[in-house]
């Protein structure tokens, strides 16, 4: 999903994985969003920003010019992901901006 | 972190029972496509009005370039006939499908100052059944 900011691309992100999930899907969400919100939009408190897990830079590392992962999705999600209601599984890709601590 | 992301939406369980989706960063455009380049679709969420529609025509067409097989259009906050008809007018013109529209929904404001999930805080919202008429469509083609 993508979108100019405000265009309302996390809150249906959000709404759409809570509602593929209760439809019975599998349902696996990113937020690839230097602004983090969309634990907001799945229906997590707003005092999860403090210890939203994100991705160690080492699940990536570099082959013959490419990049693979170090790590198995199981393993990663295991590791780093959230769970949010409905059992959707949240990953979040990078930490909040907060101010003074980079 | 984009090669991060791109690689484990790349290992992403794919089965037919299996939904992987992925919440972009609004701006970089080349950046935010490239990290998709795995998916099996993208939508851009555009609202009703130019500077919007352009956006999401940019990002359509990058990800279009780069082999995405489904690239299309959702758009959001649609107060009436004439979004409708300006979006799907857009849409055609620019040759993008347009996947759905989902009305203007106040309640979807009112569950971010809430602090809430649109859907926990009205589920039955018009804007939520929305999403969840589009929801299948998303998955199929």
């Amino acid at each position: 999903m993508a979108g100019k900011g405000g265009a309302g691309k996390t809150s249906i992100t959000g709404t759409l994985a809570r509602l593929f999930a209760q439809d019975g899907y599998r349902v696996l969400a990113i937020d690839n969003d230097l602004n983090p919100n969309l634990f907001l939009a799945l229906g997590l408190p707003a005092e999860r920003m403090r210890d939203l897990p994100t991705f160690p830079a080492e699940i990536v590392r570099q082959v013959n010019g490419g990049y693979e992962l170090t790590m198995s999705l199981d393993e990663i999600c295991a590791d780093c992901s959230l769970a949010a209601p409905d059992g959707v599984t949240l990953l979040v890709a990078a930490q909040p901006k907060q101010a003074g601590t980079g | 972190m984009h090669v991060a992301v791109r690689s484990v939406v790349d290992i992403a369980p794919s089965a037919p029972e299996d939904v992987c989706i992925l919440d972009l960063e609004a701006s970089t455009e080349h950046l935010l496509v490239a990290t998709a380049r795995h998916a099996d679709a993208m939508y851009a969420v555009v609202e009703p009005y130019g500077t919007s529609l352009e956006t999401g025509r940019r990002v359509a067409l990058l990800a279009r370039d780069l082999g995405l097989p489904r690239v299309a259009l959702i758009a959001n906050k649609v107060r009436g006939e004439q979004d409708m008809e300006a979006v799907a007018e857009y849409a055609t013109a620019n040759e993008i499908e347009l996947a759905g529209a989902i009305p203007y929904d106040e309640s979807f404001l009112e569950a971010d100052r809430a602090g809430l999930a649109p859907l926990d805080y009205e589920p039955g919202a018009r804007g939520v059944r929305a999403i969840h008429e589009l929801a299948p469509r998303l998955l199929s083609g």
